[in-house]
């Protein structure tokens, strides 16, 4: 269970979001990202030393200022129903695995990252100088 | 290439501040300041420009109570990585414990 995408699977659930200053924020998460930062609607700002409360129709927090977040259980209960999910993330990573390595190996093979696809057949098909004078003088800068 | 630009900006920021533009809205920042004014720029690090800004006061003793003094700032841009919550103000008010009967 990773918590950024339990997080993901909680948008459109009341919450509450404490911040590292001890205010807290209880509402529908609206959306989030990859940096915790949260947008919240309906929301309810209770002060540092909870005694008094203001009502705010949508705020955005960054992510940085949370200390955490109270995530209601169904949501948890949502999370374990999606289907195969522990699978669909392996799948994930395994194809972002295999896409770097094959990436990886053209550019180590051809000493170029397959930038312009024309240029090269071109020059394959009339002088080669170009790319002869091209590599070495790459690799030197390296 | 634009167009995957474009993309990667939307997933970079959840936050339109583009419908709060020339509204007024509030800005609390890391280090307990807290001001409102009128959004008048901002970009994709959250630095924002704010027009006739008023800083909330804070209790000298407990520089977490806010009081009701204000101070007039005018003009000023506001630094994305100290920036932490962002709301408009209108709509925003104080009300009585709502979780007093739960």
């Amino acid at each position: 269970m990773l918590p950024l995408s339990l997080l993901k699977t909680a948008i459109n659930h009341p919450m509450l979001v404490e911040l590292k200053n001890g205010e807290t924020y209880n509402g529908h998460l609206a959306s989030c990202d990859a940096w915790m930062n949260v947008y919240l609607t309906q929301v309810i700002c209770t002060s540092r030393d909870g005694d008094r409360f203001w009502k705010i129709p949508e705020c955005y927090i960054r992510g940085s200022t949370i200390k955490y977040l109270r995530i209601p259980d169904e949501v948890v209960e949502n999370y374990k129903d999606e289907p195969s999910r522990g699978q669909q993330i392996r799948k994930d990573q395994m194809r972002r695995g295999a896409g770097s390595g094959q990436r990886g190996g053209r550019g180590g093979q051809s000493n170029r990252g397959g930038r312009q696809p024309s240029n090269l057949s071109s020059n394959v098909g009339g002088s080669t100088n170009s790319i002869g004078g091209a590599r070495p003088a790459k690799q030197q800068r390296r | 290439m634009a167009e995957k630009h474009q993309d990667k900006k939307k997933k970079e920021t959840i936050l339109d501040l583009g419908k709060y533009l020339d509204k007024k809205i509030r800005v609390k920042f890391s280090g307990g300041r807290e001001v409102s004014g009128v959004l008048k720029g901002f970009d994709p690090l959250l630095n924002i420009v704010l027009d006739s800004t008023i800083e909330y006061m804070r209790d000298m003793d407990d520089p977490y109570k806010m009081t009701n003094e204000t101070r007039a700032l005018g003009l000023v841009v506001c630094r994305g990585t100290s920036v932490i919550l962002i709301s408009p103000q209108d709509g925003m008010e104080e009300i009585q414990n709502p979780f007093a009967n739960a």
